[in-house]
């Protein structure tokens, strides 16, 4: 595959809901094996433009392309890999074990009256491998603690052998000490695995050592190459005043 | 028993509301998961539509009541789509309309009398030979589509926009799962009637969901009590000269009871 046609490419998106502008002229490109994170004030459009890379809603004006490709032609749908929002707080009485959950990242790959084959069972076993939940997985999922539900999620999305995660806020409602150990797996797969991660949060300090990229949106979105640097960035700070809040996180977190 | 099975009618009986048990409950798996419920209702009193024309006009009921069920199930599906009306209200809207149309219909061909009748409440003297031939071949087709996309709906179930992002075609797949249900609840309502449908698509689900097993077995354990209900529903109509669909509810909700009760908690 040729690494330089971008993952995601925004050009001069604008959307609009009820005559109310989300996003404004956006322009941005995500490559292959970068580590990004997407931050802003709540309301600021974060989950919005998330739910226009995966083609969730559509955009007013501007163009969205999907590895080079519109997407009404992209197929390659298990090369992205979901984890939404409302993750940590699914349906307590969903009759689902951890193993049903993950084994539906296998699902659009498998044909009609097919039974599991050796291949989709052993890219199960290993997404429970990586997550850790191996031990869980004849549980119901309903039954299971914030962060233990997260990394079922995350191992359903990583079936599906994603080149890209996107995780929206997944760490709403979990504890410390399992974001820490979340971090950890998400640093492994960018690194190891080689897998683009797209993280929408409000705390970056945390991460900030791992970030490539950093996409801070308010109706526009600004780029920071240089996250660590942008920890400082006076652009940032005169825009969106989050400069403290970002050294704060970032003095905490270490 | 040997007695009751002796008679053809009761035979016919007996094939017609397993086969019906059997897709209600797999159906009803699914559409209770996507907080549907109220789907089997609506389409039930559309299917009645096409009875009323079929009894007026003298076409097969039972042919003419799953064609009404899925234009209905179209037309929900359209004005869900195409309108801003929320979804409950346009189940609603569709309901008493289609009942009224039907009573019009049949009032108007001056046709309503018993065989109506049988069809609000269920009656197993009236499966035919022929009905039995048409909830085989509907029957058959429907159960594929149900088994052949189980993992799918399944998947959209749990959660609508995290399978359409993993490439499933869920705009078009709840297309089928509605005409699917919509053949289903047309084709039971010679056995249970267009009236008490509803619960044995929905009854089962719901008390085998009290027991908190995976989706495999929620789903077999749904399928079991269904086909207890029908089989115990049916023998209970037979004994004591009772509609069908009634004594078939209420042995469902008997199921329920006791599951709520097992479950309760402590």
């Amino acid at each position: 595959m040729n690494f330089k046609v971008p993952i995601f490419d925004i050009k001069n998106l604008n959307f609009s809901a009820s005559g109310i502008n989300i996003l404004s002229n956006v322009s941005l490109q995500i490559f292959n094996s970068q580590y990004i994170a997407i931050i802003g004030p709540n309301g600021g459009g974060k989950t919005t433009l998330v739910r226009l890379l995966l083609g969730l809603e559509k955009p007013s004006s501007g163009e969205i392309k999907i590895y080079g490709k519109k997407f009404s032609e992209f197929k390659q749908w298990h090369k992205i890999g979901y984890v939404p929002q409302r993750a940590a707080h699914v349906d307590r009485n969903f009759p689902a074990t951890v193993l049903d959950i993950v084994n539906m990242g296998r699902t659009a790959q498998r044909k009609p009256f097919s039974k599991m084959s050796s291949k989709d069972k052993s890219l199960v076993e290993d997404a429970m491998k990586q997550m850790d939940i191996v031990h869980l997985k004849d549980k119901m999922v309903g039954t299971l603690s914030g962060g233990q539900r997260q990394r079922v999620m995350i191992a359903r999305a990583l079936a599906s052998e994603p080149e890209v995660l996107i995780l929206d806020e997944p760490n709403t409602g979990v504890d410390q000490s399992s974001q820490n150990r979340f971090y950890t797996l998400l640093r492994k797969l960018n690194k190891d695995k080689n897998i683009t991660i797209v993280f929408i949060t409000h705390d970056i300090g945390v991460i900030a050592d791992d970030i490539a990229r950093l996409f801070t949106v308010n109706e526009k979105v600004i780029t920071c190459n240089n996250p660590k640097q942008a920890l400082s960035c006076d652009e940032m700070s005169e825009l969106y005043g989050i400069e403290a809040h970002l050294i704060h996180n970032h003095k905490h977190g270490h | 028993m040997t007695e009751m099975l002796s008679y053809d009618f009761m035979q016919r009986a007996f094939i017609a509301g397993i086969i019906i048990a059997v897709l209600a409950s797999i159906s009803g798996t699914f559409v209770v998961l996507k907080r549907y419920s109220m789907i089997s209702e609506t389409l039930a009193h559309s299917a009645l539509v096409g009875v009323a024309v079929g009894l007026v006009a003298g076409y097969n009921p039972l042919w003419m009541a799953v064609v009404g069920a899925l234009v209905s199930a179209w037309l929900i599906e359209y004005l869900r789509s195409n309108f801003t009306i929320y979804s409950d209200a346009v189940l609603a809207i569709l309901l008493s309309g289609s009942l009224a149309i039907a009573v019009i219909i049949v009032s108007l061909g001056g046709t309503f009398n018993n065989s109506l009748f049988s069809y609000l409440f269920g009656s197993i003297l009236s499966v035919s030979n022929e009905d039995v031939m048409s909830i085989l071949i509907f029957g058959m087709v429907a159960l594929g589509i149900l088994l052949a996309l189980s993992k799918e709906f399944y998947f959209i179930a749990y959660d609508e926009e995290v399978a359409k992002v993993s490439g499933i075609k869920v705009k078009l797949l709840n297309f089928v799962l509605v005409s699917v249900v919509a053949i289903i609840i047309a084709l039971s309502i010679r056995v249970v009637g267009s009236l008490l449908i509803g619960a044995l698509m929905v009854i089962p689900t719901v008390s085998a969901l009290q027991y908190k097993f995976g989706f495999l077995k929620t789903s077999l354990l749904a399928l079991v009590f269904a086909i207890f209900s029908v089989i115990c529903g049916i023998s209970l109509s037979y004994y004591f000269s009772l509609p069908s669909g009634a004594t078939i509810v209420l042995s469902i909700l008997f199921i329920f009871i006791v599951s709520l009760l097992i479950n309760k908690k402590s």
